[in-house]
């Protein structure tokens, strides 16, 4: 057949390849809200509002006595921690023996907009800590906090050093001035004050601008056309689903605690210089003496590593380890990456520190 | 030392000024009275509030669109600069697949970094924070309109409604308190 254009027939063949796919593509892929994204079964161990403190269920012989509670972020929720099974940050630890508790922090209404680090910090984080040591015996819990659940993670270390066995944080937010990347810059520059009185809580669609403002045209175009390409590949449009799913589930941030940590994390730094103040009480980075692990990525653009790095330096702790990973603020947690590197790392260091 | 012509005068001139003022006030609010008829009294009254909160809308609505303007100035400049050095690295656009597609990557890599930059900088971030500041106080002006309108429907306004989150908010902490003090004595008692 006499090609006028001079098209490259392999051009016309992928271009009806994807268009083929395209028509196909609701018959091979369940629609996001047709997925259930609670994959590892857990029991809801302790309750407090719209906060849940979720208990999974173990794969194997606990080999660690200490009980792990993980705080997630307040941005999206906790799934993306399990959200397929051979990337499950949560089932991967549960293989390992690891007695795996999480918090989730449900989705704040209006009626939260006056809860405050105090409120997450010295209430529920508190009181699942309370929990957990009840209910197992223990007497004391290792933690990890991951984002900004790292920074909540960090102001109860310091607020409650007792109570921890060891401290893991995972790409925490920690010294906002040191923040090199698009979310840091548009925080640096938001009116808090004005957005909490005038709106309340912050809202989801916020976070979408910031969300749509990171690597717009690889995340905005090329990820989709690599979906309609690869609609053949089960397992890989099962995963792409489940975390479009899990990107696009963003509960609002209560106001004050959205007010405080914009303020005090990001435009006067007070976090690290161990200046602010929660509940009353001045968090003081040196009172963090438990071992402390902190996990940081080069290729983080959501939380660049100068900004997580700095609490390494600035805690008490004798025995504190700081791994950089090469991968993203994702990929640390759920790829297969953080399955063969980051999990195994950091179940051993759990495991040497956890009470025999 | 005044005359009692020169005070009559004053008089008459304090009188004069007075009536018309008063008048004035009367005549102006005899609209709203008209439609202030009933349970839309209320309404009459604070219409007044409705046109202030017009009023200094406009002013931040200015602003605001100011601020989009060059919003979207900066996207135009970095999408026509990025497209320029495209066009350079890739002066013509290949026909044949593996050069598309590596054509696509130089593409996405250019447009991305050049974006990346522009979010990366203060410029934008600022001016940026000024439109959502903006945007916020035409949102502020907005919800006291609204508040006005549920106020005359003897509805709760939006500060009633923080008024209400506030005071749950501080009741929860304290009956939180309240029961960790109760564990806390029922634990010392039974530890006893």
């Amino acid at each position: 057949m006499v090609n006028e254009l001079k098209i490259d027939p392999k051009l016309v063949e992928e271009f009806l390849s994807i268009n083929k796919n395209i028509f196909e593509a609701p018959k091979l892929v369940r629609a996001p809200d047709e997925i259930n994204l609670d994959m590892t079964p857990y029991d809801v161990a302790y309750s407090e509002d719209k906060v849940r403190l979720l208990h999974f269920h173990p794969t194997t012989e606990r080999q660690i006595k200490t009980p792990l509670v993980i705080v997630y972020a307040l941005i999206n929720r906790y799934h993306i921690l399990d959200i397929h099974p051979q990337k499950s940050w949560v089932r991967n630890l549960l293989n390992q023996g690891v007695d795996v508790y999480l918090v989730d922090w449900g989705t704040p209404t209006n009626t939260d907009r006056y809860m405050g680090f105090d409120d997450y910090v010295n209430g529920y984080i508190d009181n699942c800590v309370d929990f957990i040591t009840k209910e197992t015996g223990e007497e004391t819990v290792s933690m990890q906090g991951y984002c900004t659940g790292g920074t909540l993670a960090t102001v109860y270390a310091a607020l409650h050093p007792k109570r921890l066995q060891t401290l893991t944080l995972t790409a925490p937010v920690i010294d906002g001035k040191k923040d090199t990347t698009v979310v840091g810059n548009l925080a640096k520059h938001i009116d808090a004050d004005k957005l909490v009185d005038t709106i309340g809580n912050m809202p989801p669609e916020f976070m979408y601008f910031v969300f749509s403002v990171l690597k717009p045209f690889e995340q905005g175009f090329e990820k989709y056309v690599n979906f309609f390409k690869n609609i053949h590949d089960k397992d890989y449009v099962e995963n792409f689903i489940r975390v479009e799913k899990w990107l696009s589930d963003t509960p609002p941030i209560p106001g004050e605690l959205f007010r405080q940590w914009i303020k005090d994390v990001y435009q006067e730094n007070l976090l690290i210089q161990s200046k602010m103040y929660v509940g009353g009480k001045q968090v003081s980075l040196k009172n963090i003496d438990m071992p402390l692990l902190t996990q940081v990525a080069v290729a983080d653009h959501l939380v660049s590593p100068e900004c997580s790095m700095p609490i390494h330096y600035a805690v008490s702790s004798q025995d504190k380890s700081l791994q950089i990973y090469t991968t993203g603020h994702v990929g640390m947690i759920a790829s297969s990456f953080s399955q063969k590197r980051v999990l195994p790392e950091f179940g051993q260091w759990l495991k040497e520190r956890s009470k025999k | 030392m005044q005359t009692s012509g020169t005070k009559k005068a004053q008089e008459y001139y304090k009188h004069v000024s007075v009536f018309w003022t008063d008048l004035l006030s009367l005549m102006m609010s005899k609209p709203y009275a008209l439609v202030a008829a009933g349970p839309m009294r209320k309404f009459g009254t604070n219409m007044k509030k409705l046109t202030t909160e017009l009023i200094e809308s406009n002013d931040d609505l200015v602003e605001f669109n100011t601020r989009l303007a060059e919003y979207y100035k900066q996207l135009t400049d970095t999408w026509t600069e990025a497209q320029k050095q495209f066009n350079k690295k890739v002066p013509e656009i290949p026909n044949d697949a593996e050069h598309i597609e590596a054509s696509k990557r130089i593409w996405i890599d250019i447009f991305e970094n050049n974006f990346t930059n522009l979010f990366d900088s203060p410029k934008f971030a600022e001016n940026f924070g000024k439109m959502v500041s903006t945007e916020l106080e035409l949102a502020k002006h907005w919800n006291n309109m609204i508040s006005v309108l549920l106020d005359n429907a003897n509805l709760p306004t939006r500060d009633d409604i923080t008024e209400v989150y506030k005071e749950l908010h501080s009741l929860k902490k304290r009956i939180t308190k309240m029961e960790k003090d109760a564990n806390h004595r029922m634990v010392m008692k039974n530890g006893k």
